[in-house]
């Protein structure tokens, strides 16, 4: 049996894993863009059947566009509907499940089709468990949404739809000043927690990143709280998801929604001056000390 | 203007523990307001008390969602009152369940201008209720907002962005799923408290609420524990840091890591 498929596109058109998930359940797949026109042909390249882009005037968020694009996704319904794990994209996915009346899942690690279900292999609880999910009906689930096509594949036409806006208009645009990241495309990984005392030393840690030849990340109360780095960098049950093939935790006490961002890696290292870490049961080379010390000696090492 | 914060009281999975044969033990987990839900709270407080709006709670799930503890955590924050609905077959809902039983809440209200709730849930965290609610009352949602101002029809909704933020203007109502970091919230005191334990609370009936019904059913057919390496666990002595960094170097070496 095969299943029909929507994938739901906000602003981004980073929709590899979505296609590749979606064209698995073996029937057709459709794309809906609500974010701009240029997004929507990047997707039309992205090996999907079909698009549908809503259009509506530039100051209008995607999110804006939610009723259009269930709207579109209703008058076809699927069986499933994908959405990579964004804000705008989230709030999309939202709108089409709430239309289809759908089931959401979003720790889905595998989803297949069997029989007449859709069945979901799908983590709970900060990843501490998995459920087997058979899912009758129609099921909404939010993604890693994968990296952008390459733009070279062939293109479908792109479907017009025109979409009344939800009352919502951007007023102002700005930059964080962070540099942006893709930690999933990173090899080594480096994840600054807690234990560095002031913002300044992030020196030290970027120091040993150019050594090592890794991207910086942290935990969420250092992109949050202390706001030392972009949230795109911090890892974690509600952020990054990453499988690098060295993460090396610096300071980090290795709580649960932490640590479980980082089991796909290769080789764990942490440093942290407390020997009863949580971290160090994560580990496969823990280094018990002052990280002032530590790193600044593992820096010098790899020269 | 009234503006409803839907919050969640919950247990928090890091307090909790899997089996082996992947069922969850939350023998050890204390029931809470759910972490960035004071977050919600205390950002829709400071709309209201700029606009003289009425701040409801609204909270929906399974048995205990509703009782007196519950409801003064909630209260002492800073709501006016809290309407609950207390079910035990909300004990397994899923999101869209759960956000359509919020839906039908908030139309049993009335004339609610705005929703906010907070980041995401400590148990579930699927970041997910608040759009869905939105989807089934028709509003927009926007996630990820860091400040709210202006009035009913007219506010200024600050929000995060990937690579940086915004400003939007919406002209309706609205469903807004705030940062994690949006505000600090209080610490509610005594007299908060105390207040808490005077304020008005509604408890409504499921089946009185007329919940439309999903067109899709969730079967768990089978639980398990996630696969997970097993690592090395590993100690390097530190005693000299050089040593200790020449040590790393060579086992990360071996293992093909650099």
């Amino acid at each position: 049996m095969s299943v029909n498929a929507w994938i739901i596109v906000g602003d981004q058109p980073t929709v590899g894993n979505l296609v590749t998930v979606a064209r698995s359940l073996g029937g057709t797949v459709g794309a809906v863009v609500a974010g701009p026109r240029s997004v929507a042909e990047i997707v039309a390249s992205s090996g999907v059947d079909k698009v549908v882009w809503c259009n509506a005037p530039d100051d209008v968020p995607a999110e804006a566009n939610a009723t259009a694009l269930a709207d579109a996704v209703a008058a076809d319904p699927p069986r499933v509907v994908l959405a990579g794990r964004n804000p705008g994209e989230r709030v999309l996915l939202g709108a089409a499940a709430a239309r289809l009346k759908a089931a959401v899942l979003t720790g889905a690690r595998s989803v297949a089709v069997e029989g007449d279900g859709v069945v979901v292999v799908n983590a709970v609880f900060g990843d501490i468990a998995d459920e087997t999910v058979a899912v009758s009906g129609p099921v909404a689930l939010l993604l890693d949404g994968g990296s952008a096509p390459s733009g070279d594949g062939a293109s479908v036409p792109i479907e017009e739809v025109s979409a009344p806006p939800l009352g919502v208009r951007v007023v102002e645009t700005r930059t964080h000043g962070f540099d942006q990241v893709d930690l999933n495309a990173a090899h080594r990984v480096i994840g600054v927690g807690r234990g560095l005392k002031s913002k300044e030393d992030l020196a030290l840690i970027e120091a040993l990143a150019v050594a090592v030849g890794a991207e910086i990340a942290c935990t969420r109360p250092v992109a949050e709280g202390l706001n030392w780095m972009g949230k795109d960098r911090y890892i974690g049950s509600s952020g990054a998801r990453i499988a690098p093939q060295l993460y090396l935790a610096i300071g980090v006490s290795g709580q649960l929604q932490h640590m479980v961002g980082v089991t796909g890696a290769e080789t764990i290292v942490a440093i942290n001056s407390d020997p009863n870490a949580a971290v160090f049961k994560e580990t496969d080379h823990g280094l018990v000390g002052d990280l002032y010390q530590l790193v600044p000696a593992i820096t010098a090492a790899l020269k | 203007m009234k503006i409803v914060v839907a919050y969640k009281w919950t247990r928090d999975p890091e307090e909790a523990s899997a089996r082996p044969d992947g069922t969850v033990d939350w023998s050890r987990a204390k029931p809470g307001l759910s972490t960035y839900d004071p977050v919600a709270i205390e950002v829709a407080r400071q709309l209201a008390a700029e606009t003289g709006a009425e701040l409801i709670g609204v909270t929906v799930g399974d048995k205990g969602v509703g009782t007196p503890l519950a409801c003064k955590a909630a209260l002492g924050r800073g709501l006016d009152r809290v309407v609950t609905v207390e079910d035990g077959s909300l004990a397994d809902a899923g999101r869209s369940e759960l956000a359509a039983v919020l839906a039908e809440v908030i139309k049993h209200i009335g004339d609610v201008d705005l929703v906010v709730t907070g980041d995401s849930s400590m148990d579930v965290a699927a970041k997910m209720v608040p759009t869905v609610l939105a989807g089934e009352l028709g509003w927009p949602a926007v996630a990820e907002v860091t400040s709210v101002t202006g009035k009913a029809g007219e506010l200024r909704v600050g929000r995060e962005i990937p690579g940086g933020a915004q400003v939007l203007e919406i002209s309706g109502p609205a469903v807004l799923a705030t940062s994690a970091d949006a505000a600090a919230p209080r610490v509610p005191g005594m007299k908060d408290l105390l207040a808490a334990g005077k304020k008005p609370v509604e408890h409504l009936d499921l089946a009185a609420l007329k919940v439309s019904p999903q067109n899709a059913v969730m079967t768990v057919t089978g639980r398990s524990l996630p696969e997970r390496k097993v690592r090395k666990g590993q100690l390097i002595d530190t005693a000299d840091p050089a040593q200790a960094a020449d040590e790393l170097l060579t086992a990360l070496r071996q293992a093909g890591a650099l």
